[in-house]
């Protein structure tokens, strides 16, 4: 009822009122058109198509650099957590019995730099609590996930290398490139 | 018989340079009381008379005004720190100390800055709470409120936006775990809820348009700088106007019916 | 006109100070209007000028803190917020971050606009009271000072790995790691959400009548919601340090 009584409304128009009307839809819808576009480029534009970083890989040396002293495993199966590059770098190396992998020392909660505790065996973020086992399972705090893990490699020198730009999550963590195996 | 001081003041006051800036008598009448405030652009935010209640400073302990006041001192303070501050990394720690030890009272004037805007924090909050507990945010003044919601934003977001511009520990990591929190934002953040339905990623999301990078770095500290120095103070500006003029508009302060 | 104010100017001149209340005669129009010029601009002044002493002792008293330069690979320990937003951080021990960083300040901004759309009574405007406002008051003040008291715990009670050290106890000393957390499984979080909400969004209405009335249907929701939103949170935080409960409520996509 409503919807033919519309149509015959739009039957009735003059000429001069269709083109007028048409001109104001079409002129407003032209000029939101402009204004929504230039919002959207807008806020492109604060989106730079190439950022500057420092190079991502490090060369960490040959794999029996990260012998254990002894032979005693903590009960995660990790044998020796090395954080020599942690404060330059971002990443730990760990060495389990049968693998090396690198965890970014990147808290998974909000992203502050986490500290190994050797005494401990436990990395503790100091900004909210989260703490991790050696293998960089969270286990108290508010992290959602483990420590991320880094891409891995053997170079054709027989050197190590992690590749900060990489990172594996816990599904990914026994994929190839995720740890290097001993 | 008139005194030397009296002479002096008449020879001021009825002098043209004294009556061209302020166009209307010394003398204290009614008229140019009233005459004071419409002709000077300053005093004109203020209608001529207000109601009697309204000046009492235990209704309102001056909480509105004085955040007014410490945004100028800041406003001040700011433009002065500018002289000796350049955004990028490799500068701002650098300048910081320039400030502190090779420019004159550089020290205080940091210290002004920083403790006015803390102080000026706690003012814009016990000014909200003054507003709530006499009733003032009910109509008519219910818009104003919102303009007042969003002043106290604005005064959080210049404060936060200040606090990474000295480059420090305290900075850097304050800032950091705070735009991280932006990162965990549902649908359009990286690693909040949802994120994959819109694709956000480190490198598309809203992070990424706080930082213009992944990480808190030198584009982070050009942006904040920008936001601190200009943009937000612009639209404080702005809101502040409607919040004051609001205010007249709708009937002045509020007074018991 | 003109002429014969000037002539009297000396006059004016030995009135007492134009601030004070005995002063100006002219002033009789109306006993309950001030002119603003100088009553309230005096006091406008008196005001700044005391600020500013407290501002300028301040600032010579105490140096604003300058840590050592940034340091990507150096987290502080703690690495604490600005104090404002300290209360913030001391949340994102009980809540996942886009609740506490992003969900809860947006609730905060939203609902402080929403008030007086949803309050828009006009008994005791413009005063001081308690008594005939106590509910609304009663919530707002209870939501202020949770601001403050997580403001409070967060700026003096947290120290290193933002672990509760009391003031008299040696940031030194390491605390020993937390103990395992658990969380509600989803058929008790669900129906204790759902209950949570849906009683008391029933129980008002039900036990103070006029309330519903007063407000509406639209206004009322809104209210109790907000209402119900901010005393989850203090919930949450008992739940947290009274049964170690890590999340109410798990699902696959986000946990709260």
């Amino acid at each position: 009822m409503e919807s033919t009584d519309r149509v015959q409304k739009l039957l009735e128009l003059t000429r001069r009122e269709l083109v007028s009307r048409g001109l104001a839809i079409s002129g407003w819808s032209t000029f939101a058109a402009v204004l929504g576009t230039g919002g959207l480029e807008t806020v492109r534009f604060f989106y730079p198509r190439v950022v500057y970083q420092p190079p991502s890989t490090f060369r960490i040396g040959p794999a029996d650099g990260f012998a254990p002293n002894g032979d005693d495993s903590d009960a995660f199966g990790v044998l020796l957590v090395d954080d020599r590059w942690k404060s330059q770098s971002r990443f730990v190396v760990v060495r389990e019995r049968n693998r090396i992998y690198a965890l970014s020392a990147r808290c998974a909660h909000l992203g502050c730099t986490v500290n190994w505790f050797n005494d401990l065996r436990i990395f503790k973020c100091p900004c909210h609590g989260s703490e991790y086992h050696s293998n960089g399972v969270n286990f108290a705090g508010p992290a959602p996930r483990p420590l991320d893990r880094l891409r891995i490699t053997v170079n054709l020198d027989g050197q190590l290398v992690v590749d900060t730009s990489v990172t594996y999550g816990p599904d990914r963590f026994d994929i190839d490139g995720a740890f290097v195996s001993v | 018989m008139m005194s030397q001081n009296q002479r002096l003041r008449q020879a001021i006051t009825t002098s043209q340079l004294y009556r061209s800036i302020f166009r209307h008598d010394y003398v204290d009448s009614l008229r140019n009381r009233a005459l004071e405030v419409t002709s000077n652009i300053f005093l004109h935010l203020h209608p001529v008379t207000i109601p009697r209640h309204a000046l009492s400073v235990r209704f309102t302990f001056c909480l509105g005004g004085l955040t007014f006041f410490l945004f100028l001192v800041e406003t001040i303070t700011g433009l002065l720190l500018m002289f000796y501050y350049r955004p990028v990394p490799d500068y701002a720690y650098i300048d910081m100390k320039t400030l502190e030890y090779a420019a004159q009272f550089g020290v205080v004037l940091r210290n002004l800055h920083r403790w006015g805007a803390h102080l000026m924090v706690v003012t814009v909050m016990l000014h909200m709470l003054r507003v709530f507990l006499t009733g003032s945010y009910r109509p008519p003044r219910e818009f104003n409120w919102v303009v007042g919601v969003s002043l106290l934003v604005m005064t959080l977001l210049l404060s936060f936006t200040g606090y990474l511009l000295p480059w420090d520990q305290l900075a850097f990591w304050a800032v950091t775990v705070g735009t991280n929190m932006a990162a965990a934002t549902p649908f359009i953040g990286a690693e909040g809820p949802f994120h994959e339905v819109l694709g956000a990623q480190p490198l598309n999301d809203v992070r990424f348009l706080l930082l213009g990078d992944m990480k808190v770095g030198s584009n982070a500290l050009l942006r904040f700088y920008v936001l601190h120095c200009v943009g937000l103070p612009l639209f404080a500006i702005v809101a502040m106007m409607v919040h004051f003029w609001r205010v007249r508009k709708d009937g002045g302060i509020s007074r018991p019916l | 006109m003109d002429s014969t104010e000037v002539a009297s100017a000396p006059e004016a001149a030995k009135a007492p100070p134009a601030g004070s209340r005995a002063g100006a005669p002219e002033r009789s129009a109306s006993s309950a209007a001030a002119t603003v010029f100088p009553d309230l601009v005096y006091k406008e002044f008196l005001a700044a000028l005391l600020v500013s002493i407290l501002l300028l002792v301040w600032a010579l008293a105490i140096n604003a803190p300058l840590l050592p330069e940034a340091n990507p690979g150096k987290t502080e320990n703690p690495a604490k917020a600005p104090w404002y937003f300290v209360g913030l951080q001391e949340l994102l021990v009980y809540f996942d971050p886009w609740i506490a960083g992003v969900g809860i300040p947006t609730l905060i901004i939203v609902g402080l606009m929403a008030i007086p759309y949803i309050d828009t009574s006009h008994n005791a405007t413009g005063r001081y009271t308690l008594g005939e406002r106590r509910l609304a008051i009663g919530h707002f003040l209870f939501g202020f000072a949770l601001w403050w008291v997580l403001i409070v715990i967060g700026e003096f009670l947290r120290g290193p790995n933002w672990q509760i050290y009391w003031p008299w106890q040696s940031w030194l000393v390491p605390k020993s790691a937390e103990e395992k957390l658990w969380s509600f499984p989803w058929w008790l979080g669900l129906p204790l959400l759902a209950a949570y909400f849906g009683i008391g969004l029933w129980l008002p209405r039900r036990r103070w009548p006029w309330l519903y009335e007063r407000l509406g249907k639209s206004r009322y929701a809104s209210a109790i919601l907000f209402t119900l939103l901010l005393y989850s949170v203090p919930i949450k935080i008992f739940l947290r340090l009274l049964l170690r409960v890590k999340y109410v409520l798990v699902t696959p996509w986000f946990n709260i």
